[in-house]
């Protein structure tokens, strides 16, 4: 697999649905119903589904819709591993999975989960041992075992990592990884329960692309997802709610507007823009096509209102705790680990209060150990942090935490209350507030985050995705001058991270500070007003998502394994300019269409035709676009508004 | 020390080239001799140790170690020293509690022996990669899942420890102070704990979904990548273990007689 490859032009294979999958499917699900133990409704009610030789079958749905169920089923895993009343069949070839034995499955299935270090051995010290673990297994000779190790390592493109410890990788490498000590196994069945959600934008075009390989050699693929990136690289998809399928097409007809809007879901911002120019039921995930067809119509903002449906809920966040308009500086930061890795390199950055900054990298580009030092967590071994002024040196984190409020990724990290708001009294009650704050607090980030009605559901009986908002409606509740999150949509839905982009949207609009760290571009473009891109624990671009996501800086953003979201990259090809969220784009769209005979050329990469002056993104030793450290902080620019659209599900 | 690799520490000394069942039938020697022969074994057996720990240049690493067990050792100096039923010398009056020879004597016997124990069984880790112990007992036989546990509990306190402190970072970032009385200290541990073992049931859930998948005990038998060498002279060293544990066992009949 080469990291460089993409979903759009994975191997020419053969579809399943052209072949023989319909008379010979590797995967046959018949009537499958699943009900957990304690749980009145079902998981799974009535899924009939048939995954073909290189057939590639994308699952999509709401959190909760029975996305990772399916999967468990699928690979055989229930009710023999997960305890579940199932009835209904699931065939793997020609064995019943649902009550055939692990030895009568072994190497026809194989499964991934979404987070790597929970599916390593965890007792292999090297990469190369952990791939092998499957293989001993298996029982396979050693050469054999060497022969396949070998060319996994090289298709995935991890060859550098084998003599690695698996526990020392990043999160994006472990993932690929995990990916791999399936694929070594040659299971003739691949089941994926949301591979990318530890990726960054090269890892889940990698993934793509492997998966697309593995259908090519006539495997049957099975994957849950949230990122348009591979639902679009399906032959077919399904989409689950509340155990049921609800369609079963091509992915451009499943994740139309017309099949998601009524379950709550947002169609793919592509598959917005096909419906806009109006070819969603041939190629709505060829972006070309997409391009050269909105060149070619009109209105598009108007078509996109009535595409989009209603607009999201906005969320309102009062501050209650009186803090001074609070800035970031960061001065030289240098911090090495012990054994010398250099994480940061000399990172100069001055957040002005009330600012929203993303900070996107590669997995592994010292992200979380710069923002590990806002609140103290981490020392640096050089340079100078201040918080309001004041230098983080010396104080402890507990006394930094009245003014920096710190998410982490990991919910599982701090949850340990009996309740959702006994969860939330905690860091409040840590602060030592009065009581009737407290209970306001409390109240408003249980309001903001939409948990109010799981108030005195034990945090630990909730999804991934709901103990996320937990622990930053816990952070919330503290009322921070300064909001640090790390990875917050990572697991989330669509309507999730709609919710997680309007609390940021609204603490800002508060006036405090957020700095967040995200793989997600979209959610980078559309929630936060200046873009940080990290390489190698240097930064590398500073600016706004119109500069940092400019056709002329995707050859440094690419060179960081990120690209533009995807109103960027159409805006590119019709030479429109910088068009980072869905919003910008439509109105460079009518704006260009309204101009008539300037109409914009599809592959056109004229940045200056049509569109707004050249984007001025910071790059080392450049000037910043706002305050340099400890200098007086600078203007905000305004957030991206409008009509938006996201990844399905 | 990594989630991996315990508290093993890679090099090349000669009880690192050691065969992992060599070095636990040493261990069981060991052991056996310290809880079972006279007190006055116990000095011998501390220099050998000291010494094997210099040796392999992991003197520090043991010196450091030995944190772990002093609370207990400490308790259990104290609770002896203070409350020995039947003693009658008393060394230091302490009000309604005396300081006696008796007691204080258990105590260092009883204390001098859990350091004994406790300094072999961290050489044994320290030198010993766990996955070389796992392919070991499974070439002599023993299942490869009553292994993996093994395995798993050689692995289980450097892991708890690494979740630990991010656990309490994540803590301290909600405000929650570590340091100052006893009382604080107490009260800080509910939201340390709770998250450590809520969040390791979640783990065990996972993995073991994770190594099913991955056909953990689907088959009879498996075959190993990993190859553990296995020097000639070990054979005579596991042969010279066994005689010297089935020794202590005689010696120490012999001496309760």
């Amino acid at each position: 697999m080469s990291t460089g490859s993409s979903s759009r032009d994975r191997v020419p294979r053969k579809s399943g649905s052209e072949g023989d999958s319909e008379s010979r499917p590797r995967l046959r699900i018949e009537g499958l119903r699943l009900r957990y133990p304690g749980q009145l409704a079902a998981a799974i009610d009535g899924v009939d589904l048939a995954v073909g030789s290189g057939e590639l079958v994308a699952v999509a749905g709401r959190n909760g819709a029975g996305k990772s169920s399916l999967a468990l089923a699928a690979a055989g895993l229930v009710p023999r591993v997960v305890q579940a009343a199932v009835g209904g069949s699931v065939w793997l070839g020609g064995v019943d999975a649902l009550r055939a034995s692990a030895a009568d499955l072994a190497g026809r299935v194989g499964i991934v989960f979404s987070i790597p270090a929970r599916q390593l051995s965890g007792s292999k010290p090297t990469v190369r041992e952990e791939l092998a673990f499957g293989l001993e297994n298996l029982a396979l000779p050693r050469d054999e075992m060497d022969a396949r190790i070998d060319r996994v390592l090289e298709r995935m493109g991890i060859g550098h990592l084998a003599g690695r410890d698996p526990f020392t990788l990043s999160g994006g490498e472990q993932q690929r990884v995990a990916v791999a000590s399936i694929v070594v196994m040659e299971p003739q069945t691949i089941v994926l329960d949301e591979p990318t959600a530890q990726l960054d934008p090269a890892g889940a075009q990698a993934v793509a692309a492997l998966l697309g390989e593995l259908a090519a050699e006539e495997r049957a693929v099975l994957y849950a997802e949230h990122r348009s990136t591979l639902l679009g690289a399906a032959d077919r998809c399904l989409v689950l709610d509340s155990g049921r399928v609800v369609a079963f097409d091509a992915p451009g007809q499943v994740l139309s507007s017309r099949i998601l809007v009524p379950l709550g879901l947002e169609p793919p911002t592509i598959v917005v823009l096909a419906e806009v120019a109006g070819i969603a039921d041939r190629g709505a995930f060829d972006e070309a096509a997409v391009a050269a067809a909105l060149a070619g119509s009109r209105r598009h903002r108007e078509r996109a209102s009535a595409v989009l449906g209603r607009p999201r809920p906005a969320v309102d966040w009062e501050p209650v705790r009186d803090h001074p308009p609070t800035a970031v500086e960061i001065a030289g930061l240098v911090h090495r680990y012990p054994g010398g890795i250099e994480a940061v390199r000399g990172v100069t950055l001055g957040i002005p209060p009330g600012q929203r900054v993303a900070i996107v990298g590669q997995n592994g580009s010292g992200k979380t150990t710069l923002v590990k030092h806002l609140n103290g967590l981490l020392r640096p071994d050089a340079g100078e942090v201040r918080i309001g002024g004041a230098s983080v040196g010396g104080r402890p984190v507990f006394e930094l935490a009245r003014t920096v409020g710190f998410v982490f990724q990991d919910p599982d990290d701090q949850l340990f209350n009996r309740t959702v708001e006994r969860e939330l009294r905690f860091g409040p009650a840590n602060l030592r507030l009065p009581a009737a704050t407290i209970d306001r607090l409390v109240e408003a980030a249980l309001e903001a985050t939409g948990l109010a009605p799981q108030r005195l559901a034990n945090p630990y009986d909730l999804g991934l995705s709901e103990r996320k908002l937990v622990a930053l409606a816990s952070v919330l509740a503290m009322d921070p001058a300064v909001l640090v999150l790390d990875e917050p949509t990572t697991g989330q839905d669509g309507p999730g991270v709609a919710r997680i982009g309007a609390i940021v949207d609204a603490v800002a609009a508060a006036g405090r500070t957020v700095v967040a760290i995200t793989h997600d571009m979209e959610f980078a473009a559309e929630h936060f007003e200046r873009i940080v891109v990290m390489r190698a624990g240097e930064v590398v671009l500073d600016g706004s998502p119109a500069e940092v996501f400019a056709p002329e800086r995707a050859p440094v953003l690419a060179s960081t394994g990120l690209e533009p979201p995807v109103a960027a990259r159409i805006g590119a090809r019709l030479g429109l300019g910088t068009t980072p969220t869905l919003a910008a784009l439509l109105a460079a769209l009518d704006g260009a269409a309204a101009g008539g005979d300037r109409a914009p050329v599809p592959g056109r990469t004229d940045a200056t035709a049509g569109s707004p002056p050249p984007a001025e993104a910071t790059v080392p030793g450049g000037t910043t676009p706002s305050a340099g450290p400890f200098g007086p902080p600078s203007g905000r620019s305004s957030p991206a508004s409008g009509p938006s659209a996201r990844d399905a599900s | 020390m990594g989630s991996t690799t315990g508290y093993f520490r890679p090099g090349d000394s000669w009880l690192h080239r050691r065969h992992p069942v060599t070095k636990l039938l040493g261990l069981a020697w060991i052991l056996t001799a310290t809880f079972l022969l006279p007190p006055g074994v116990l000095p011998l057996i501390t220099v050998g140790l000291i010494l094997l720990a210099l040796r392999c240049r992991l003197g520090r690493a043991v010196g450091a170690s030995l944190r772990i067990p002093a609370v207990l050792v400490a308790s259990i100096l104290v609770v002896n020293g203070l409350v020995f039923p039947g003693a009658t010398t008393v060394l230091i009056g302490l009000g309604p509690l005396a300081v006696t020879r008796e007691g204080l004597e258990f105590g260092i016997v009883s204390a001098s022996r859990i350091l004994v124990a406790f300094t072999a069984s961290i050489l044994f880790l320290l030198t010993t990669l766990p996955d070389d112990l796992l392919e070991a007992l499974v070439s002599r036989g023993v299942s490869h899942r009553v292994a993996f546990v093994v395995l798993s509990a050689a692995q289980m306190v450097p892991r708890l420890q690494t979740r630990a402190s991010t656990i309490l970072e994540a803590q301290q970032s909600r405000g929650l102070v570590t340091t100052g009385s006893a009382g604080q200290r107490a009260r800080a541990l509910v939201p340390l704990v709770g998250p450590l073992l809520l969040g390791s049931l979640i783990d065990v859930r996972e993995r073991t979904l994770a190594l099913e998948a991955r056909g953990f005990g689907a088959l009879p038998r498996r075959t190993a990548y990993r190859l553990v060498a296995d020097p000639p002279a070990d054979r005579w060293l596991r042969i010279a273990f066994l005689f010297g544990i089935v020794g202590v066992l005689v010696a120490a009949v012999g001496v309760g007689r």
